[in-house]
């Protein structure tokens, strides 16, 4: 098992009243499984994926990710975690502005504190097996939409994570565009064995998933 | 890893061309300013640093009792202290006793055929060599010791003799002593506090007789081995007892250290030392010039923090992808110190380029040469280093705690803290701007007012003519009436001395009852001194023109005050007989006159025909100024005493020299002042740039909805004006104060007028609005379309 919630609650108050963003999520994944949350806006379908990315905390509940009891760790050693092993895709990209397409690829490597010579070979490799070596000395201003979500999943893989987490990552892009990294996704999951958990609203893309998960006001329905 | 982020925080630098033009700029001037003033400290530090080390020399001071005078320290001692010193106390290596020539004048050099205006001769001990580390070049150094001879620095030399041989030549000093030339030593540096060009032994001359009631002599000492001051400082006492009867001690002795001389003297009145600095400048200059630090690195960490949201977008993916904190903040150092060091180059730059312009204003010889010594570049470290350190720390440690989910939420919005840090450096920054500009109206009223003050006597149209050189009384009549023969002379007198300058000290008594006395300065004089300084008789008459040869009686004319303190009227005191140091007559009362700067009350003033000392001046009151006039004079000098240099000055020049330092002040005070503002106006110009920028949306609805160019420029000026309000409320108090204190140093100042924190308040609100007024209305203008259209 990869990761697993129990009983998970997040809430924020306001003027007296408790409003529950999480309400008693229960989710286990396995390696391997391509898993799509929808629902709509306010659902907590961002929150709940902040929370398994381990970018937000949680107020109840247990989170075990590859035995590492989450809950439990301080938060020097949860960004080593999913540092090691997750990678994240936005829906605006995130790309860095001031840095060019290898310059970003290259950036999780270096916070890794992987050698200059491997970083190399690793940022020539994605970007072969990309097909952006073009684009390599380009900045994100100059890449069409589609290109930019591109060289932001390259970037999420480059450091061989088990678990890409995905927030709407075609959200801002066309149909086409979108087709393109949807079977990219499917490619990464089936060829390489990446987890994969994506947020979308559309049931088209949540179709290429094995299993969707949804939610309304914050509970697994 | 490092190479990373030194790109990244060059790309930046670019990326922001506004943002980076104003701090560099900031930062460049802040440093500049730095720059010159380490050197500036750094020459100041450095006086007499090359007697350290061996620090056993000390200054003899003199500290006068209160009784006899008013408690005051001199920097001058009797001459027969350093020779009781010697044979009396253990462990002394050297004593030297230093007379500036004529008690403080210039000298008259002869040299052949030549004549030399000398202005630093001075008699001294042999020793003196010894105790300063004077290098002799040629010459013996034991030859000094005999009286009439003299010792020549290598430039004076130079100067007299040119390219000949000087030693065993013969100089003439004032056409009374004729010295023998022995030893050439090496110039003093620069760095000394004493300057000597000729050095007269005084064996013959100032050495022969010894007193110990006339203490113009500063002595210096030098023991064998550390000593304990006190335990000095009570053997002198008892040195003193043994030879002073014990009414007339009116004086203590005390030791100052050799290398405090020259900043730790501008209390002591009367020190030879030609270069004297003053310790309490220094740190006013040290402190503004960390103040406009400090305000050009609130403008850079403003500057940056305003731009968190881009910067929180960027944090925030950083951290997800696995970037720590420590990571971030050492990135954001980097920044800074890429900043920072171009920052400091074009500093250098412009410190090399405004040192002549300092030099100027603060009279001083910097060399900017020095800037390449090794120190300099330690100093170049310690600024870049404390200015980053500084300059970065809020960004460095704010920015980098943004949370990785502010990567998630578009609309994130910056904490309340941050704002508020934000405000209240610009309140700080204000604040201090607005203190100086206080503190400069102030500085320069008070000026203006000592300009204006009526000094109770007329120093315009006053020439000065040195006439030491003229040793008999003929000779004197001859000068004084050959220049009341030029046209333009309304009136001549020769006297002892003159406004602005120190004559002879004495104590006024009542009668032989009297035990308190008063301090008075006597000064010998013609009768004419009344009219040609425009002084109002009160009562009485001037000084009887003819005096008797065998006439022994003395006459004085007192001022209002003296005759204040005899409790008479000043009709009363007429032909009253009163003591000083003898009985002396009063023959006229004249009103009050700022005789020392207004820094200091009136003391009592006495004129007086008592023949104890030279009336080395003549005063020549002029009518019409025309560019021929001194020449006349020159030549009509020049037939009388075709051996003297004709030395003169006016009157009115010299009194403004006793304000040379507050002159100083406010230049040197003006320019920083207007440096710190404009720091500070760089930084609210990038400030409004970004609130602009960040309210863009904002704008546009409002525009939207109506709102007009002026409502925006409103909106947007509003919440400066009220920081700048607030600020000014912190300043003014504190301004206030400090004003205050200032003025108290002058026993004649201005009030602080309300209106000088109006004109400052009102020039801090123009400034702000001018500053922002181009932003605010480049925003209003903008096409609302355009802004909303993003997202």
């Amino acid at each position: 098992m990869l990761l697993q919630l129990k009983n998970i609650f997040k809430w924020v108050n306001t003027g007296g009243q408790r409003i529950f963003l999480l309400k008693d999520i229960n989710l286990e994944v396995e390696e391997g499984e391509f898993i799509s949350i929808m629902g709509p806006s306010g659902s907590g379908k961002s929150t709940l994926l902040n929370v398994i990315g381990m970018l937000d905390t949680f107020d109840e509940g247990e989170y075990h990710f590859l035995d590492e009891s989450v809950h439990t760790l301080k938060e020097k050693y949860r960004s080593n975690l999913y540092k090691e092993y997750i990678g994240f895709v936005f829906q605006s990209y995130h790309l860095l502005d001031d840095l060019t397409v290898a310059e970003n690829l290259e950036m999780p490597l270096l916070y890794k504190k992987v050698k200059g010579s491997e970083r190399k070979a690793l940022v020539a490799d994605i970007l072969d097996r990309f097909n952006i070596v073009g684009k390599k000395d380009l900045f994100p201003s100059q890449l069409s939409g589609g290109q930019q979500q591109l060289v932001g999943v390259a970037r999420a893989l480059i450091a061989s994570p088990k678990l890409i987490l995905a927030d709407e990552p075609t959200g801002n892009l066309n149909s086409q565009q979108s087709e393109e990294i949807m079977e990219l996704f499917k490619k990464l999951n089936k060829e390489n064995g990446v987890t994969i958990i994506q947020v979308t609203h559309s049931e088209k893309n949540a179709a290429y998933g094995s299993r969707i998960i949804n939610l309304l006001d914050g509970r697994k329905v | 890893m490092f190479k990373n982020h030194i790109k990244v925080a060059w790309r930046n630098l670019w990326a922001n061309p506004l943002f980076s033009i104003i701090n560099v700029l900031g930062l460049s001037l802040g440093m500049a300013i730095a720059l010159v003033l380490y050197l500036f400290i750094g020459h100041e530090l450095s006086f007499d640093n090359l007697y350290k080390g061996e620090s056993n020399v000390y200054r003899i001071l003199l500290n006068t009792d209160g009784d006899s005078f008013s408690q005051e320290t001199w920097a001058g001692a009797p001459n027969a202290l350093a020779p009781a010193m010697k044979t009396d106390i253990p462990n002394i290596k050297y004593t030297a006793r230093i007379l500036k020539h004529g008690f403080g004048t210039n000298a008259n050099v002869k040299v052949g055929n030549n004549i030399f205006l000398e202005k630093e001769l001075y008699w001294a001990d042999a020793d003196i060599f010894d105790l300063l580390k004077v290098e002799i070049v040629l010459g013996n150094r034991s030859d000094i010791n005999a009286p009439n001879s003299v010792a020549l620095s290598q430039k004076t030399a130079k100067q007299y003799f040119g390219n000949t041989e000087a030693i065993g030549k013969t100089i003439e000093i004032d056409n009374r002593q004729k010295m023998e030339v022995v030893a050439i030593y090496k110039d003093m540096p620069k760095n000394s506090s004493y300057k000597f060009n000729v050095i007269a032994s005084p064996k013959a001359t100032y050495a022969k007789n010894l007193y110990w009631s006339n203490a113009s002599y500063e002595t210096l000492v030098q023991f064998n081995t550390n000593i304990s001051v006190p335990e000095v400082e009570r053997q002198i006492q008892q040195l003193v007892d043994k030879n002073v009867e014990k009414e007339n001690q009116w004086f203590s002795f005390s030791l100052q250290p050799l290398e405090r001389i020259h900043l730790y003297s501008a209390e002591y009145s009367d020190s030879y030392a030609a270069r004297l600095g003053d310790i309490q400048e220094i740190k006013n200059l040290s402190l503004l010039a960390i103040l406009i630090l400090v305000i050009a690195c609130i403008n850079y960490m403003n500057l940056t923090t305003a731009r968190s949201q881009k910067r929180s977008k960027e944090v925030g993916i950083n951290k997800t992808l696995g970037a720590v904190k420590r990571t971030l903040v050492v990135r954001f150092y980097i920044e800074t110190a890429l900043i920072t060091l171009i920052a400091m180059i074009i500093g250098v730059v412009l410190a090399v380029l405004a040192l002549p312009w300092f030099n100027y204003l603060s009279n001083q010889e910097l060399d900017p040469s020095l800037l390449l010594e090794p120190m300099s570049f330690l100093a170049f470290l310690v600024i870049w280093a404390v200015t980053t350190l500084v300059a970065g720390s809020y960004p460095a440690l704010y920015l980098s705690g943004f949370s990785p989910k502010s990567a998630f939420s578009p609309s994130y919005k910056q904490g309340g803290t941050a704002i508020l840090v934000r405000k209240g450096l610009v309140v700080v920054q204000f604040a201090a701007s607005a203190i100086l500009i206080v503190g400069i109206l102030i500085i320069y009223q008070q000026i203006r007012f000592i300009g204006n003050q009526n000094l109770g006597f007329e120093p315009d149209n006053i020439v000065v003519v040195s006439v030491a050189g003229i040793n008999s009384q003929t000779g004197l009549d001859e000068i004084a009436q050959e220049f009341k023969g030029l046209g333009q002379v309304t009136d001549v007198a020769l006297a002892q001395g003159f406004p602005g300058t120190g004559v002879s000290l004495n104590t006024l008594f009542k009668d032989r009852e009297d035990r308190k006395g008063l301090d008075i300065q006597t000064n010998v004089s013609d009768p004419e001194v009344l009219d040609v300084l425009g002084l109002r008789l009160l009562a009485g008459t001037t000084l009887p023109k003819n005096k008797q040869e065998n006439d022994t009686l003395i006459e004085v004319v007192l001022n209002k005050t003296a005759v204040d303190y005899l409790g008479y009227t000043p009709e009363e005191a007429i032909n009253k007989k009163v003591f000083i140091n003898r009985e002396v007559r009063i023959v006229g009362v004249v009103d009050d006159f700022n005789f020392t700067s207004l820094h200091t009350p009136i003391g009592a003033y006495a004129f007086t025909n008592n023949d104890t000392e030279y009336k080395g001046y003549a005063l020549v009151r002029f009518g019409n100024y025309s560019p021929d006039f001194l020449n006349q004079l020159e030549r009509t000098f020049k037939a009388v005493d075709p051996e003297t240099v004709f030395d003169y000055s006016f009157l009115d020049k010299n009194i403004e020299k006793l304000y040379e330092r507050e002159q100083r002040t406010i230049r040197v005070g003006l320019i920083f002042c207007g440096l710190a503002i404009l720091v500070a106006c760089l930084g609210l110009f990038g400030l409004a740039a970004f609130m602009a920028e960040q309210r863009k949306k904002e704008i546009g609805i409002r525009k939207v909805l109506g709102a007009s160019i002026f409502n925006v420029f409103k909106m947007l000026s509003t919440d400066f004006v009220k920081l700048v309000v607030l600020a000014l409320a912190i300043a003014f108090p504190i301004a206030y104060w400090l004003s205050n204190r200032w003025l108290q140093e002058f026993a004649y100042h201005i009030e602080i007028y309300w209106w000088v924190f109006a004109l400052t308040g009102l020039v801090a609100l123009a400034i702000t609005l001018f500053t922002i007024s181009f932003q605010a209305i480049k925003a209003a203008r903008s096409n609302p379309v355009k802004s909303l259209r993003t997202e």
